[in-house]
């Protein structure tokens, strides 16, 4: 007995080794934000108006649509699906905020949560889809996705008419204490969504459902309904960056969500999260989502031809995921570990 | 809405009933017109504008009685658009007016039309084939015409943005490749920051924002379609504005009215692609579709907008009266493009058939004037192997100040 004792490899040892005490989910969430300040502070060598606060607002204000609605593709990624239809239910949020709220109703207040509603019964018939009649993600997402996208068309005939309700144009455009109202909203909504996602109950089941479902059916946790609320929250969030969208330029048009799908997908994989599930958190696609926004706003600064910008953002994109994998931290453990 | 437009068709077709029981010993000058209206794809107020105001023209007296109409949307790939145009070719069309996706890839087809005695008319944008009738603004000039106003307000100095269209476009191209011609004579211009902003306000108002960010000290931008995102993203930057060129969406054009935005710095010029020209090409196709005309050029022009912040005028009613050619706010959304009028060539229309495609009630198609203007050559805009003028990119709407 003692003999084996004296045997470290025999016996659990508490790992004391420094960067063993942070998860490794922290580790890429730590590094994609490092990496945005870097790539914030090495601009100013491109221009020298860049990597003021000037342009960190102008980052937060364009990165918080990403952040929204990365949240609710971060969640349904997580919970081991995926979301095609966001760019229309963008864009559903948006025309109905401008169509038929509008601007100078007087019962916005009531009639725009009403629109987020909206776009979660959307939300959940895709959830239904997927959920109940087991169609796979992709295709029923993409199956909403055409459908929601026709419906405005003929809604709107082509011409999205009407202009942005005074909230909407507050909410993105105006200040408090000197701070623009989007940025604190955007501060509000990753407190919001990391306490959703990290620290309550429908998170941490949401985060067993991904990793094994028939596991978490047997641990007793409410399965279908925790693989069924993701897809009504990222179609509320798609709706509600809608209706951000038109705040920020006062009108909607019906291929106003097209930029963002895959950007989305993007911001939560580089935040360190596995596309199959299970894996990843939401401050991880905070800072995906910001980096992508800063890259591309440090890119279209550089006064290179448009093929060469986006091929240096492709490869900046790639090699910040190679570099931000788990194997890579493993492997510089390793290196460190003689 | 709906069960209004259900009861015009019904009695439009009973109408039409009535009128082939009657007219049926008449002969064959009461067959009706096979016409397909192909588009690219109907998501932005451009696009749809154009189909509205050809469906608004079909559904007004006396075409609503000689014209079966029929829309075909194809997205953006030439291949739908190539077999879109095969199926309307076999089913018989008498006519086909087009939004072409590409300049070249859907010339085969088209001679094929051709071949059958199909008519194609192709309006803004234009293909090379030479049995099809191109209708255009494209050979104004509007990218050298509008970088010389820049020029001009900036007195020849200055750094700018140039707002470009969608990548690898030949439009894209063609009016960016005028403005450079333009911006190269004059060593003081420096353009600082060039996006790709695809003719969208959205898309344009972040791109620009991006700009903004690494070029604050920026003098003056050239902007395609979605130069309304442009200002809004200088507006949220606080602060001056700064002269911008672009096209004609109504939003840019109340801005550039608008005295608190001038007095800011705002100055320009509202050019551009006009969706009349739809419009234009519809009532030319008729014509000649009905013998009334003998059109023997191919490629025809239709004149370029050019309206300066001092000839903004705002319309009272629904239509381009007394000289008038923007909206108010309440009236249409600011991306809505306000060159879909034509006092003279489309007086059948208001502003309520370029929204809805209704036609207006009483309105009689009236004759286009004679003469047309046949286009200059532009290789691989509208001919194929062929030289551009010599004064090609010449700018003539302005007198050029001279370079220091």
């Amino acid at each position: 007995m003692t003999s084996r004792s004296q045997n470290t490899s025999y016996i659990a040892v508490p790992d004391k080794r420094g960067n063993a005490k942070v998860s490794r989910e922290t580790i890429s969430a730590v590094s994609v934000a490092v990496l945005c300040v870097v790539i914030l502070l090495g601009s100013r060598f491109i221009s020298p108006s860049l990597g003021s606060w000037s342009q960190v607002e102008t980052v937060l204000t364009l990165g918080s649509f990403l952040v929204v609605l990365s949240f609710g593709q971060g969640l349904v990624i997580l919970s081991g699906g995926l979301d095609l239809s966001l760019p229309a239910l963008i864009t559903l949020g948006g025309v109905l905020s401008t169509a038929w709220v509008g601007a100078g109703n007087p019962d916005a207040l009531f009639l725009l949560p009403l629109v987020l509603v909206g776009c979660g019964l959307v939300g959940s018939f895709t959830a239904v889809g997927v959920v109940w009649l087991k169609v796979p993600p992709f295709i029923m997402s993409m199956a909403t996705s055409i459908m929601v996208a026709s419906a405005t068309l003929g809604m709107t005939n082509g011409t999205t008419r009407g202009a942005a309700p005074e909230l909407l144009t507050d909410l993105m455009k105006s200040q408090i204490a000197g701070v623009p109202a989007s940025i604190l909203l955007l501060l509000a909504f990753v407190f919001f969504g990391w306490v959703l996602q990290a620290r309550s109950v429908f998170g941490r089941h949401v985060y067993a459902v991904g990793t094994n479902d028939q596991a978490a059916r047997i641990a007793g946790i409410p399965v279908t309904l925790t693989q069924f609320l993701p897809y009504v929250i990222s179609a509320v969030c798609a709706g509600f960056v809608g209706m951000m969208l038109v705040g920020y330029s006062n009108g909607a048009t019906l291929r106003m969500g097209d930029n963002y799908l895959l950007p989305s997908i993007a911001a939560v994989v580089i935040g360190g999260s596995s596309i199959l599930g299970g894996r990843g958190t939401f401050l991880g696609t905070v800072g995906g989502a910001i980096l992508l926004t800063t890259l591309g706003t440090v890119i279209s600064a550089i006064g290179l031809n448009f093929g060469l910008r986006t091929i240096i953002e492709g490869s900046i994109i790639l090699i910040a995921l190679l570099v931000l994998r788990d194997e890579f931290f493993e492997r510089l453990r390793a290196f460190r570990r003689p | 809405m709906l069960s209004n437009t259900m009861k015009m068709t019904l009695a439009a077709m009973s109408l039409l009933a009535a009128g082939t029981v009657l007219a049926q010993p008449a002969g064959a000058q009461d067959k009706k017109f096979k016409i397909y209206l192909s588009l690219s794809y109907s998501g932005n107020a451009w696009q749809s504008e154009t189909a509205n105001i050809v469906k608004a023209l079909a559904a007004t007296s006396p075409y609503k009685d000689m014209v079966d109409l029929k829309e075909v949307i194809s997205g953006t790939d030439p291949q739908a658009q190539i077999s879109a145009y095969e199926s309307m070719v076999d089913d018989g069309a008498d006519g086909i007016i087009s939004f072409p996706i590409s300049s070249t890839a859907l010339n085969r087809t088209i001679k094929r039309g051709c071949d059958q005695g199909v008519l194609f008319f192709m309006y803004d944008a234009t293909v090379t084939e030479k049995c099809a009738y191109n209708v255009s603004y494209l050979t104004t000039g509007f990218g050298e015409n509008t970088a010389q106003a820049l020029v001009n307000i900036l007195g020849g100095k200055g750094n700018i943005f140039l707002s470009r269209g969608v990548p690898g476009n030949s439009v894209d191209k063609h009016h960016t490749d005028g403005a450079m011609s333009v911006f190269n004579k004059y060593p003081g211009i420096k353009v600082v920051a060039e996006y790709y902003s695809y003719w969208d306000d959205r898309t344009t108002q972040q791109e620009t924002a991006k700009a903004l960010a690494a070029h604050p000290d920026v003098d003056g931008i050239w902007s395609q379609a979605g130069e309304y995102g442009a200002i809004q993203a200088l507006l949220d930057k606080g602060g001056k504005l700064v002269p911008v060129t672009g096209e004609n969406s109504n939003g840019f054009r109340l801005a550039l009215a608008n005295p608190e935005m001038q007095a800011k710095g705002l100055k320009g010029v509202s050019a551009g692609s006009p969706p009349a020209t739809s419009g234009y090409a519809f009532k030319l196709m008729m014509e000649v579709l009905t013998k009334k005309r003998d059109l023997k050029a191919m490629n025809i022009e239709y004149p370029l907008p050019w309206v300066l912040a001092e000839n903004v005028k705002v319309c009272a009613g629904d239509r381009f009266e007394n000289g008038c050619n923007a909206f108010p706010e309440s009236k249409v959304p600011s991306s809505f493009v306000t060159e879909v009028l034509d006092p003279v060539m489309l007086p059948e229309l208001s502003m309520e058939s370029a929204i809805n495609g209704t036609a207006v009630d009483g309105a009689i198609i009236q004759p286009l004037p004679k003469e047309v203007k046949e286009a200059v050559n532009a290789p691989g805009i509208n001919c194929e192997k062929c030289d551009a003028p010599a004064d090609a990119y010449k700018p003539y709407k302005i007198e050029p100040i001279v370079a220091n």
